[in-house]
């Protein structure tokens, strides 16, 4: 038994749970500003975490394909599981990338009152996703996997529903309700193919599934068990068509909730099918991979274009997520080494890109009430690059490096996921060559895809040009219900405010030429305006009455960490590439290496 | 010894093996002579102790039976081929039986305490059930149960289920009024019909075997008594199903726990769902194992439609309740799942301890969340026919209440941190993928989703806004200085409830009202204690034979 192993998931759940039972937490709730407990235990048990998360290294996971940590003692005798936790090269990059989110995100909460609620229970609940994640991806069992998978819903649900986007009520119930329906009936389709997997196998000890390599299960048995847990993990991946809960959900979730859902909870998917699927059913995986590879191109290329026209900046990060997750999921069905190494780079990358991306979207919707890029052109007064330089600096950065920009993180993980595609074994999945590099050349229009969306953001957010931007309060008209995308096809006819505070997602439409300058609109005048066409009631706030500050200092660390982190790996590839790959040689069975 | 013995029609019985199933029976004799003597109006306390002691000795007397079977009521019977004899059995204390009586016991004490924490009606509500006529019916229905899970014979069966079944009809009427009287008959006429269906199938059953003894071999003599078997067990299922709520059988639920006390809908959900999983397995498993891959078609079909039914009506109650009524139907679906995976006879074990496993974590919960629906109960200007909105903001105002009710409901939404309902669908699940049922399996998927609605619907209110501050107002969790344990030895101890401090509580002070009674506050401990032990040593649903 690893002490380290056991501190690592015992810390963030054991802070989560004092949190919790601390009645005055109920109580300190309505008060809104976070209290010294909640800093002292929320930041302890956090950095604590991370602090062993960085101690597991001193195991050295990259010298050798087994665990270098094992926590191995009876649990359910009734199941045949075990409560079998591991930590090898394919855990630790995971493990220190969510017990470093762990942290941000409390630093992100406790420096801020953001939320009317108070942060304790936010705290909480940030805490045990932090806990089910690592116990996730230290998972050795199919039924540890199954219940850590489990753990971070209800927290995450609460996080959304409760201290998600205040001016849209009903929208983030809704949020987090489809949130925890869709992954809760993932999760139960990923259980039967766990369940099927066992009875087959006779065992639950993933250590030992990847000895046998599938041995002893029968190819209608694997293609079952395959399909079933694809399909229960990518709806957490997720992998188009079953996305459709994330952007809702990114979009209501608080900042620190939207970091830890793409950071985090998004790569327990991916996790699970290089860990649980690719080598316990290899036979039955390597039938299904084309169509895994089809859908993550498809989302790839789906979402860029979705992101062409998104004017929300959140749920356009969000789509851009998907696009990325189907990089992950290109890589995986590749079965090579190197697809398998790409998304798992690629996983970390985009754990640290849209984070740092979140924070920007997020510290910008909270303090204009709207993340809708034209918007908060007008409630920031123009360009970021001028007006608020820090969140500017790390937009720039966020979206270069998530465009895959070789040098930067993002670049690396996309491109070995396509080489894997590229080099994908035609007779082993049943798919042509001809199949699997189309596959590839789509996956790379999708980079473009990438580089367009991101660059017109930056366009619009970090120059501030806006086509026909000419507002003035005076010309306000009661809009009808237009839907954005529609409003997007001509945006020269007439510049629009949306305002989010409304349930409805009214528009306000304002008539061009009317105005002198987007970045002399008086915040007072905006808001009275806005208050009469909407008849909004008084605690509704729209646009610009928000304080409209740069980023605090505790979200421009955070962010220096991310943009740090978004560098790192890009100019020294070599340090994710080689922890994972004597392991990811073990999980396929492959002897020649590499690097 | 004891084979002479029965040869010269001398019956030997193992009274250990029958204490835990006959102790609370003797409670109820007690009860009844106390009466004789004391007369109905005294000695309140003494009538609730008295039944106390009998379910908690009875729990005890289980303990010492632990590691070997003892069987007692045996006879011969024919054996399996032509010329041998065997000896039959009607009452075996096996892990199995021993498990169920706990489970009865245990629920049986919890609801119990429920009803001893209820204070004095209102005035305008219907007026209390007696006393001794309450302990007395309520020992007698749990003492048939715990009957029931020994009993290896169809007499014993029958008996033994009928036990634990009226007298419930009598402990829903007692209330005495409109309602109650409305539920108690629709359980009545439900149970009277389904007791003809029961006695038809053993008597059809018998005549295809020739025997009473469960897991008696058809008679290969005539043709077609195979046919005749199989209608019978059908006959019994169907007149075991309504007492677990099987749709179609389960149209008396809601209104039946609508219109009876609480602490008793409590007990319909727990003491009668587990004897009627016990018949069902009794039947089913130990009865008829070698027609394993016939019923199990039937145990799907019924859990499919009963889950189904149950979550989509549950997503639809307004009234707490009757919410936890069809939320009862539809875990009965998911109790009944695993049978569905008993495709062979080699896989009948494994399902039906499957079914106890999810069983002991169905009731675990239920218990739970019952216990808060009686305590709001107690103090809501509604009563018994408070809505959900009841519950809002509860975590904040009354946090004891919040946290079990709050668990209660993700065990039985199989979320964690209720680990223990998240285990209870693995090992509900595991048996029916074993057995690739895909069909089955996708309605289960659907059926976790709806599960996950239905139970969130009502969690979320915990954290809810307050829509009426006024009536929640108590501080955290006390243990109010009003609210006196139940049954002082008062002038009218013939009524359930604190009647020494009637008059004050007549004057109506709320805040007296908004107490948490001492039997109350143990049946909530008791109930979160349950879930949270399982919820961390989950193996126990797993394996709940031990």
């Amino acid at each position: 038994v690893s002490a380290l192993l056991v501190l690592l998931l015992a810390l963030p759940l054991g802070g989560a749970l004092v949190l919790l039972l601390r009645p005055e937490s109920w109580a300190s709730r309505a008060a809104g500003q976070p209290d010294a407990v909640v800093r002292q235990v929320g930041l302890g048990a956090s950095a604590l975490t991370l602090a062993v998360a960085l101690l597991t290294l001193t195991q050295r996971p990259w010298s050798t394909p087994d665990a270098v940590l094992e926590v191995d003692v009876p649990w359910i005798p009734g199941l045949g599981a075990r409560l079998h936790l591991v930590l090898d090269g394919i855990s630790a990059p995971l493990v220190v990338l969510t017990a470093l989110l762990g942290l941000l995100v409390v630093v992100l909460v406790t420096s801020t009152s953001s939320s009317r609620r108070g942060s304790r229970g936010l705290v909480a609940c940030l805490l045990a996703v932090e806990g089910g994640a690592l116990a996730t991806f230290t998972a050795a069992d199919l039924v540890v996997f199954f219940v850590a998978f489990e753990v971070v819903l209800v927290p995450m649900w609460a996080v959304i529903r409760w201290w998600g986007d205040p001016h849209d009520e009903p929208g983030r119930r809704e949020a987090a309700t489809r949130f925890i329906l869709f992954t809760a009936g993932g999760s139960v389709v990923l259980l039967l193919g766990l369940l099927l997997v066992a009875s087959a196998s006779g065992t639950t000890d993933v250590v030992e599934l990847v000895r046998r390599q599938g041995d002893g299960m029968s190819g209608t048995v694997q293609l079952a068990a395959a399909v079933l847990l694809l399909i229960g993990l990518s709806v957490k991946v997720p992998v188009w068509p079953l996305h459709t809960w994330l952007p809702p959900a990114h979009t209501a979730a608080p900042t620190a909730g939207s970091v830890l859902l793409a950071g985090v909870l998004l790569k327990m998917g991916s996790y699970g099918m290089i860990r649980f699927v690719v080598p316990v059913v290899p036979d039955g995986f390597a039938r299904v991979a084309p169509v895994l590879g089809a859908l993550g191109v498809v989302g790839i290329l789906w979402a860029g274009l979705a992101c062409l026209v998104e004017r929300d900046l959140k749920r356009l990060v969000a789509f851009s997520s998907v696009a990325h997750m189907g990089f992950v999921a290109l890589g995986i069905a590749s079965g090579t080494p190197q697809g398998l190494q790409g998304a798992l780079f690629a996983n970390v990358a985009h754990g640290v890109i849209t984070s740092l991306l979140f924070v920007v979207a997020g510290g910008l919707k909270q303090r204009f009430g709207t993340a809708d890029l034209r918007m908060l052109l007008t409630g920031a007064g123009g360009g970021l690059r001028d007006r608020l330089p820090r969140y500017g600096g790390m937009l720039v950065v966020g979206c270069i490096a998530g465009l895959g920009l070789p040098g930067l993180a993002g670049f690396w993980g996309e491109f070995l996921a396509v080489y894997g595609a590229w080099q994908a074994d035609p007779v082993a999945t049943g798919a042509p060559v001809w199949f699997w590099r189309a596959l590839a050349s789509l996956a790379v229009i999708g980079t473009v895809l990438a580089a367009a969306y991101l660059l017109r953001v930056l366009r619009l957010l970090w120059h501030g040009e806006v086509e026909g931007a000419a507002v003035t309060p005076a010309g306000y008209q009661r809009g009808g219900r237009t839907s954005p995308r529609q409003q997007d096809a001509h945006p020269h006819d007439e510049a629009e405010v949306r305002l989010d505070g409304s349930p409805d997602v009214e528009l306000l439409h304002l008539p061009p030429g009317t105005a002198s300058d987007a970045g002399h609109v008086s915040p007072t005048l905006l808001e009275s305006g806005a208050r009469a066409a909407l008849h909004l009631p008084r605690d509704v706030r729209p646009v610009s009455a928000r304080r409209r500050g740069d980023a605090t200092t505790s979200e421009t660390v955070v962010g220096l960490v991310l943009v740090v982190l978004s560098v790192v790996p890009g100019l020294l590839p070599w340090i994710l590439l080689a922890t994972t790959e004597p392991a990811v040689r073990h999980l396929l069975a492959v002897d020649r290496g590499f690097l | 010894m004891a084979a002479a013995l029965v040869r010269e029609g001398v019956q030997s019985i193992a009274w250990t093996a029958v204490l835990p199933a006959l102790l609370p029976a003797l409670a109820a004799l007690l009860l009844l002579a106390l009466d004789a003597i004391v007369g109905p109006r005294r000695g309140g306390r003494w009538r609730d102790g008295l039944a106390l002691g009998g379910l908690v000795v009875g729990l005890l007397a289980v303990v010492p039976l632990g590691g070997q079977a003892r069987s007692t009521f045996c006879a011969d019977v024919a054996g399996a081929s032509a010329g041998t004899v065997t000896v039959a059995c009607g009452f075996v204390a096996s892990p199995l039986t021993l498990a169920l009586q706990t489970l009865v016991l245990a629920s049986a004490l919890m609801c119990l305490l429920l009803a001893l924490g209820q204070r004095r009606p209102r005035p305008g509500d219907a007026p209390d059930a007696p006393r001794t006529e309450h302990h007395l019916l309520l020992l007698v229905a749990t003492s048939g149960a715990c009957f029931l899970a020994g009993a290896r014979d169809y007499a014993t069966l029958a008996v033994a289920f009928e036990t634990a079944s009226l007298p419930v009809v009598g402990l829903v009427a007692l209330r005495r009024d409109g309602r109650g009287v409305e539920a108690g008959l629709k359980l009545l006429l439900t149970a009277v019909l389904s007791f003809a269906l029961l006695v038809l199938g053993v008597a059809l059953v018998y005549a295809s075997t020739g025997s009473l003894h469960l897991g008696a071999r058809v008679n290969t003599a005539l043709p077609d008594l195979g046919l005749v078997h199989g209608v019978g067990l059908a006959l019994v299922v169907a007149g075991v199903a309504f007492k677990l709520s099987l749709v179609p059988f389960h149209a008396w639920t809601p209104d039946t726990y609508a219109g009876a006390p609480v602490p008793i809908a409590a007990f319909l959900a727990t003491v009668s769902k587990v004897a009627g999983l016990t018949a069902l397995v009794l039947v089913l498993a130990i009865g008829a194992p070698q027609l394993a891959s016939s019923w199990s078609l039937l145990a799907g079909a019924l859990a499919a439609v009963t889950m189904t039914v149950g979550n989509l009506v549950a997503l639809r109650q307004r009234s707490a309740v009757r919410l936890l009524a069809w939320s009862t139907v539809a875990q009965a679906g998911w109790v009944v799942l695993p049978l569905a995976g008993a495709v062979s006879p080699h896989r009948v074990a494994a399902a039906a301890t499957a079914s106890i496993g999810y069983l002991l974590a169905y009731v675990a919960a239920t218990l739970a969340a019952f216990a808060v629906v009686v305590v709001v109960a107690q103090w809501h200007p509604l009563g018994e026919r408070h809505g959900l909105d009841a519950y809002d903001g509860l975590l904040r105002s009354r946090m004891v209440l919040g946290v079990v009710l709050g668990f209660a409901l993700l065990c039985l939404a199989g979320l964690p941190p209720g680990v223990m309902g998240l285990v209870a669908k693995v090992v509900a699940l595991r048996p029916v993928v074993g057995a690739h049922a895909w069909l089955l399996t996708s309605i289960a998927v659907l059926n976790v989703v709806l599960g996950v609605a239905v139970y969130l619907r009502w969690a979320v209110r915990l954290v809810a806004a307050t829509g009426e501050p006024d009536t929640l107002r108590e501080p955290v969790g006390a243990l109010t200085a009003g609210s006196v344990p139940a049954a002082p030895a008062g002038t009218s101890g013939a009524a359930i409830g604190p009647t020494g401090t009637l008059g004050s509580e007549r004057d109506g002070e709320a805040d007296v009202r908004t107490g948490i009674t001492v039997p109350h506050g143990v049946a909530l401990l008791l109930g979160l204690a349950a879930c949270v032990v399982l919820s961390v040593l989950p193996a126990l649903v797993a394996s709940p034979l031990g």
